[in-house]
């Protein structure tokens, strides 16, 4: 491209250099800009200092100016050391650029717009791409996850292409907590951002703190996540392939009973519960069935395939990408696997040096096979394995067993040579052998098509002045292909006749943004003024579903709707969806006096469709400021402290996320009946949930103090602490069943709040060779609920498990969110006299139907008897600690990278066994269970006729710590010596081995302790993560 | 640099009006807007007969609850802890925390809309006549969601009138009496509103005025105002063994009552309508929308299966609940009523015809009157073992019969006949009328239909005969509030629990 870089900048410079002539000895100067590696650094931006000459270095790092000796060259680039030298009377000069570790001179993605980061105010962090090269990360949040601090994150399953749940400084209000997702101004879902690729990111900047997210103002509340993709780079034409491929395997299996301990366990709860013996001799089952190894696979494969395109010169830029990424799961690889095509076009272009155009357009096509339930008592591979008896075989092989009932029954699943899978007699509702299970959902798939993109005009008619209009995008397409199968996979699951049933949806949300900004400098007073106004329109969707009954055909691939049934065997339906819009008039001040006092000011004002009357606007302002004492002529120059700024600020945003319509009091219907004799459906209407035309925003404001400092040179904080406080939460009013809504009414009640601190260090050093770097994070957060509005104190049940005797969790004031709740034990009752001197302060014995190896539980209002009233707080699901670490070092060709993450401080609900399923199997802790005085203080006796509730009680028997620290990612690259590639026109070629999840440290007793959803850490099967090990290959020429 | 000029334009055009952030509600009508009219007003109506199929529909049915805390059946099920708020009013360890919500929410909807409907008539544009008609029947309605709150928990809120908001944590219990005496209310003004005869091609299911004196006698035998009761009955019933002024008549065959498809005959009084044309499924069981008869697949046998040559009968496979105990099984042997009520299927077992998988407290007695063939599994749309069709009794003449019998106090004539026309009807001698003999009877003649509970408690048998299940007297003859009522509100819990 360095032919063709005859452009105006040159014409000018010309020209310049032309009437200078006179005045000094000009002189040609060519040369290469080298990092400390020696690798050719593009795009830095050479400048004759003092005026606006300049040129830019191509893709090699080579530049060539004319200039006159004696002249200073400024040698410029982000994340580099500037470099001034004075030119000699020498036409060549090569340099070499020091990274400038601490990179606060960084532009940040603030929202309509950027900012240095050294003038910035507010609490933001970020990730950019050159921290995310070849890592295998499918999802977007993964790129968040112990990288940012304020950020806690946890996989929703281990499923390929699960999503992950994302909190920004915590809960912050009882709906809603999924932050704003912001891909190139557009506003995607977060249901809906798996779409992107990883590798097309440039950058991902989150708004933690009030003051930077009421740009945001209405949706901000929850945090903003901002997403950058890559834009074309001035210089010649890049091409860069990755691949990487891999295997992955389940970290760890859960300890089970075998058949024979299985046996004599069930034997003794029989016996103990006054039942008969069930197995005459357990001894004689042996081990088992291993039901684990039924669903798990060990070499559950992993491809990813990247191609991309990127240069431009001074008039267009462009970014092109191709993206394909496989990859099966470790649970039933054969219904559990997705995969994800990408296409990418962005493009900037000057089409005078005032107008500018520029568009972003992404493309994705999804396909996501799922095992259906991922973290769920209610069956699904996971939850089988768990629970099955090991005595039913995998495939029954006895010919006289499989010739009776129930494998007389149609839709018996067998396997390649006809015999049918095990069908237990001990286990069934929604537990299956997972290989039959598996036939049933053999063909079925989901589905996504994602177009996502923008495109703005920007004017500059006067220096500093910019009108800007961008009009944004989303349209999406999703649906899914189903075929269910004649089935019988126990007496509780039996599917008589058949159906081929398809859904298909359409979504499309835009908006259009207009800003006019201004940005000048009067001496040393830097102003940016931004006003803006918006509409945002989303939920334009439809869909509808069809389903067939009784086609005829006996397996998914002869399955079609190309076959006739009759009208009756067709169940049909579809829905307009309701649409949202929101429409917004916002603006920023930006000031700095001498990037010394730092001030920025917002305010915003939203108006949406989800209120009614006088409700409708809100307004988010807020205001921060910062000062940066390093800068003061006052501070002497010291070894410790290098830079130091401390910023402060407080600001409002909000949240609409209530449903549609629930201001206005409107009629629903299905509420029927069947009256006449032709045995039609006659439609009921009825008043819907409670109407509540008062509801207003939901408001959460923010107080942020933070300090930026880099210390001994070498090391860089970012602290901050914040107080989040949301009023008015929008949620469902929970009313007595007396009332007899159908629904709840929504109301703004509830208050809460998050008190916390992020902290990031970095640490950077060379070592001779050795180039070493460590960056950290670590947050602590504190939730508590503090109003839920009047007449109530609590509400039960966000979470509850199937058959437990109460909720296990409860939302109180005083207390963080959705804490567990239940009653505490005491230790077990060893003997009978145990039993009778268990009395409380009267004197009543409390337990008095208790038999030795019955819970002691704790009478906690000392009334002598246990009831709902002893029920108490038993920790919290939200983690108090989150942190991350990442540990870089290269040296010659060769780098490596670690990157570890945990989190501390929550509690984690084991609820793995199904309660309500008598003879479903037990984890070996079952073995150290109370058989006898002084057996056991903690696990209590088994019997049939639990009437202590020992295990049906929620209690602190099952919960326990989700502490961990997991090796997330370890990868070893080399690359080839620059000198041998460059014989072959390449410009990079480097192969590397990453490892994920090779390592988790817990005591956590269930498969993974990362248990994502909107209440954390609840473990009902738990889809895990896998470990996967994978080689790559970079390219680049 | 025209576009410079014109952005700014742009900016201006796309102003921010109020109208753009109003939205218009789209297939959903809004209160303010609706019951102008007559077909409004029906919705209405059909809103409030909704409620009425928790007879029989939905995992959480009235007869299936009912049946499994009588001596007469057992839960049933697949484990000790499958359909759990079955087996905790089976065994009596029901506790204020394992109530079935639904037994008071669903009841209390049926209220809510019966008041609504209520507020709403007056002003509704329709006939005077319909009117009263719709009036009456939304009144009947409400008064038989009252009579099984007040049945099934005792002390319960009285709401006449939807709630305001600010009215939603102050409402107290009522006593029993007055909610009886509501009920009385309701169901006696109702009755001139209603007709005799229906259009049963249009019509049928909803109540008429035989169906409410029938209701209203039943209610004052519940509150020992017997001559009332024996009054209200003996219009209904007519003369024991012929049709009465209403119509109603004994069917010949006792078993024409269990045959899916003979609906609103001569025996029927209030009859619980299902179909198959809901396309009934998982995500919507047991709500409004949902129309099947769930009690068919719930009592079917587990993986039944039957050997080639089986003469057993073709059963579809169920789920096993409300396994019939050998002390029913021993008390209608010899009865006519037997095969109708009965099927022992472990003799099918024993003979190798049939496979099945044992249910909890397996006695291989099965409740045939409400067993499903396959031949009646739905080929529509949506779940098939939710679309059972087959209607259930709410009140039938043999049942009028017997509770007029016992409001004459179990004596005299006219008792007499009444227990010997039941008896007769199935070929059975006349045995000497008795409050004995006529409990029974309803036991024998009523079996599994959701009936027995009741009547222990309402004679007060209840903690005898339900000794050895664990029956509290004094706590157990009513459930105990459901825990989420008691959260935040001023209700006070049963006593005992």
């Amino acid at each position: 491209m360095k032919k063709n870089n005859l452009n105006l900048k040159s014409f000018a410079i010309l020209f310049i250099i032309s009437t200078w002539f006179s005045f000094a000895q000009e002189i040609s100067i060519s040369g290469v800009v080298n990092d400390e590696t020696g690798l050719p650094v593009p795009g830095v931006n050479v400048i004759k200092k003092g005026t606006k000459i300049g040129t830019v270095t191509d893709f090699d790092g080579a530049f060539a100016i004319n200039t006159e000796v004696g002249s200073t060259l400024s040698f410029s680039y982000v994340g580099y050391v500037t470099q001034d030298v004075v030119v000699k009377n020498s036409s060549s000069l090569n340099i070499t650029l020091a990274q400038d570790l601490a990179q606060l001179d960084e532009v940040v993605v603030v929202g309509y717009g950027t900012q240095k980061r050294s003038v910035v105010t507010g609490a933001i962090s970020g990730v950019k791409q050159s921290e995310l090269e070849d890592l295998p990360i499918t999802r977007v949040e993964q790129t968040l996850q112990g990288r940012v601090s304020g950020v806690t994150i946890a996989a929703n399953a281990g499923q390929p292409g699960a999503s992950s749940t994302v909190r920004v400084r915590g809960i912050t209000t009882l709906n809603n907590n999924e932050p704003l997702w912001v891909v190139d101004g557009v506003i995607v879902d977060a249901g809906g951002i798996g779409f992107l690729n990883q590798s097309d990111i440039e950058s991902v900047e989150v708004l933690k703190d009030a003051a930077s997210q009421a740009i945001y103002g209405s949706r901000a509340a929850t945090g903003v996540i901002l997403i950058t993709t890559k834009k074309g780079k001035l210089g010649k034409l890049s091409v860069n392939y990755n691949g990487y491929t891999g295997v992955s395997s389940p970290a760890r299996k859960l300890d089970l009973l075998n058949a024979t301990e299985y046996a004599t366990l069930l034997n003794e709860k029989s016996v103990n519960g006054g039942g008969s013996i069930l197995f005459s001799d357990p001894s004689s089952y042996g081990e088992g069935t291993d039901w684990q190894s039924v669903i798990f696979n060990n070499s559950a494969k992993r491809t990813t395939q990247e191609f991309s395109l990127s240069g431009g010169n001074d008039v267009s830029k462009f970014f092109a990408s191709f993206g394909y990424t496989d990859q099966e799961g470790i649970v039933m690889s054969d219904i559990s696997k997705y995969t994800r095509k990408n296409i990418r076009l962005n493009s900037t272009h000057n089409i005078t040096d005032k107008l500018r155009f520029g568009q972003t357009v992404g493309y994705s096509n999804e396909k996501n096979i799922g095992i259906g339930n991922t973290n769920s008592e209610f069956g699904g591979p996971l939850s089988s394995a768990i629970n099955l008896d090991p005595l039913t075989p995998i495939v029954e092989t006895n010919a006289t067993r499989a010739g009776q009932a129930p494998y007389t029954n149609n839709g018996i699943w067998r396997d390649a040579n006809g015999n049918p899978y095990g069908i237990s007699a001990l286990v069934a509702q929604e537990m299956s052998n997972p290989l039959a299970y598996q036939k049933t959902l053999s063909g079925n798939y989901g589905w996504a098509d994602n177009f996502v993109g923008n495109a703005y005009v920007e004017i500059e008619p006067i220096e500093g002045l910019k009108f800007r209009s961008t009009l944004a995008g989303k349209l999406a397409y999703w649906g899914y292909e189903s075929y269910t199968p004649v089935s019988y996979l126990n007496a509780a699951s039996i599917v008589t006749q058949n159906n081929i049933s398809r859904g298909t949806n359409k979504g499309f949300d835009w908006n259009i943004e207009n800003t006019v900004s201004y940005t000048k400098s009067l001496k040393n007073h830097n102003f940016s003024v931004l006003l803006g106004q918006g509409v945002y329109v989303d939920n334009i969707s439809s869909g509808e579903t069809v389903t067939y009954f009784d086609i005829p055909v006996d397996n998914y691939q002869d399955a079609s709707f190309n076959f006739s049934v009759p009208t009756d065997q067709i169940d049909a339906s579809a829905y307009t969806g309701v649409e949202h819009r929101v429409t917004s008039l916002f603006s920023r001040l930006n000031y700095d006096y001498k990037e010394k006092y730092l001030l920025t000011a917002i305010a915003r004002r939203d108006g949406s469709t989800r209120f009614g009357g006088n409700n409708k606007y809100g307004i988010f302002p807020s205001v921060s400021v910062g000062w940066v004492p390093s800068k003061e002529s006052f501070w002497e120059t010291n070894e410790m402290i290098n830079q130091l700024k401390i910023r402060g600020g407080y600001g409002a945003s909000g949240n609409d996320s209530s449903p549609d319509y629930v201001y206005l009091a409107t009629i629903g219907d299905g509420r029927d009946y069947t009256i006449g004799t032709s045995g039609s459906v006659t439609i009921g209407n009825s008043p819907d949930a409670p109407s509540n035309p008062d509801l207003k925003w939901e408001e959460t404001s923010q107080l942020n103090i933070g300090f930026d400092a880099r210390l001994f040179k070498n090391f860089s904080v970012a602290f901050d602490w914040y107080k989040k406080e949301t009023t008015g939460i929008l949620q469902p009013v929970p009313i007595p069943g007396y009332v007899g809504a159908v629904g709840l009414p929504t109301g703004n009640v509830g208050d809460m709040e998050n008190t916390g601190i992020d902290l990031e260090l970095g640490f950077n050093k060379n070592f001779n060779e050795v180039n070493v770097s460590l960056n950290g994070n670590v947050s602590f957060l504190e939730n508590t609920v503090t109003s839920l509005g009047n007449g109530i104190d609590f509400i039960s049940g966000g979470a509850t498990i199937q058959s437990s005797t109460y909720p296990i969790t409860r939302t109180q004031v005083g207390q963080p969110v959705n804490s567990f709740y239940g009653y505490k034990t005491n230790g077990i009752f060893q003997n009978q006299a145990e039993i009778n001197g268990y009395v409380n302060s009267a004197g009543t014995v409390i337990q008095p139907n208790a038999q030795p190896g019955d819970f002691k539980w704790q009478d906690l209002n000392d009334d002598g008897t246990i009831d709902s009233d002893d029920r108490d707080f038993l920790g919290s699901s939200i983690p108090k600690i989150t942190f991350g670490f990442t540990f870089n070092a290269d040296y010659k060709n060769f780098d490596l990278l670690v990157f570890f993450q945990g989190a501390s401080g929550n509690k984690i609900f084991q609820g793995l066994k199904r309660l309500d399923v008598e003879n479903a199997n037990y984890q070996t802790a079952a073995l150290g269970r109370w058989v006898g005085e002084g057996t056991s203080n903690s696990y209590p006796r088994l019997t049939t006729n639990d009437t202590n509730n020992n295990f049906s009680n929620p209690s602190d028997f099952y919960l326990e710590d989700g502490d961990y620290l997991r090796f997330k990612t370890i990868q070893i690259g080399y690359s080839l010596p620059a000198d041998v590639l460059s014989k072959l026109g390449i410009d990079k070629l480097r192969i590397y081995l990453t490892s994920e999840n090779l390592l988790t440290f817990t005591k956590y007793s269930g498969y993974d302790p990362e248990i994502g959803g909107g209440i954390f850490g609840i473990d009902r099967g738990y889809y895990p993560q896998a470990i996967t090990n994978q080689l790559g290959i970079n390219l680049q020429f | 640099m025209s576009l410079a000029i014109g952005l700014p334009i742009i900016l201006l055009s796309v102003s921010c009006s109020d109208e753009f952030i109003e939205v218009s509600t789209i297939g959903t009508a809004l209160e303010d807007n609706y019951y102008r009219n007559e077909s409004e007003a029906y919705s209405g109506l059909v809103a409030v007969y909704d409620v009425i199929g928790k007879q029989s529909k939905g995992f959480e049915n009235m007869i299936v609850l009912l049946n499994s805390g009588s001596d007469d059946h057992y839960a049933g099920g697949g484990s000790s802890s499958d359909g759990s708020q079955l087996q905790v009013f089976s065994n009596y360890t029901i506790s204020e925390s394992t109530v079935a919500e639904s037994y008071w929410d669903d009841f209390y909807q049926g209220v809510f809309r019966a008041n609504t409907l209520l507020t709403k008539l007056p002003d509704v544009d329709m006939p005077d006549a319909t009117k009263a008609r719709f009036t009456a029947e939304t009144k009947v309605l409400r008064a038989i969601y009252y009579f099984e709150l007040v049945r099934l928990f005792g002390n319960i809120p009285l709401i006449t009138a939807p709630l305001s908001t600010g009215d939603y944590y102050s409402v107290t219990q009522a006593d029993p009496n007055d909610v009886y005496a509501q009920i009385e209310t309701d169901l006696i003004e109702a009755i001139p509103d209603l007709p005799v005869t229906l259009d049963l091609a249009n019509e049928a299911g909803r109540l008429t005025k035989g169906a409410v004196k029938a209701l209203l006698g039943k209610v004052y035998l519940y509150r020992g105002k017997n001559t009332e009761a024996a009054a209200q009955l003996a219009e209904v019933n007519g003369t024991p063994g012929s049709t009465s002024t209403y119509g109603y008549k004994l069917l010949d065959n006792f078993s024409d009552l269990w045959v899916v498809g003979n609906n609103y005959h001569s025996e029927s009084i209030i009859e619980i309508a299902h179909t198959d044309k809901s396309n009934a499924d998982w995500g919507f069981w047991g709500s409004g929308a949902d129309e099947g008869n769930s009690l068919n697949v719930m009592v079917g046998p587990r993986g039944y299966v039957r050997t080639t040559g089986s003469t057993a009968p073709d059963y579809a496979a169920g789920w096993g609940y409300n396994i019939i105990t050998q002390s029913l099984y021993d008390a209608l042997s010899g009865d006519p009523r037997f095969d109708s009520t009965i099927e022992n299927l472990q003799a099918y077992v024993d003979s190798g015809e049939v496979g099945l998988e044992q249910s909890y407290q397996y006695t291989g007695y099965y409740l045939k009157k409400f067993m499903p063939l396959n031949s009646d599994v739905s080929t529509g749309g949506g779940a098939s073992e939710l679309n059972y069709k087959q209607h259930t009794y709410m009140i039938r003449l043999a049942d009028t019969y017997l509770m007029e019998a016992e409001a004459l106090g179990g004596t005299g004539s006219r008792a007499q006949a009444l227990l010997d026309a039941v008896r007769a009807r199935v070929g059975l001698p006349s045995v000497t009328v008795s409050i004995d003999a006529i409990l029974n009877e309803r036991r024998l003649e009523l079996a599994g239909e959701g009936f027995r509970w009741y009547d222990l408690v309402r004679t007060g048998r209840a903690a005898t005969v339900l000794a050895n299940r664990g029956f509290v007297a004094g706590k157990n003859e009513i459930l105990p509030i459901p825990l989420a009522e008691m959260e935040n509100t001023l209700l006070v819990q049963n006593p005992n629990y």
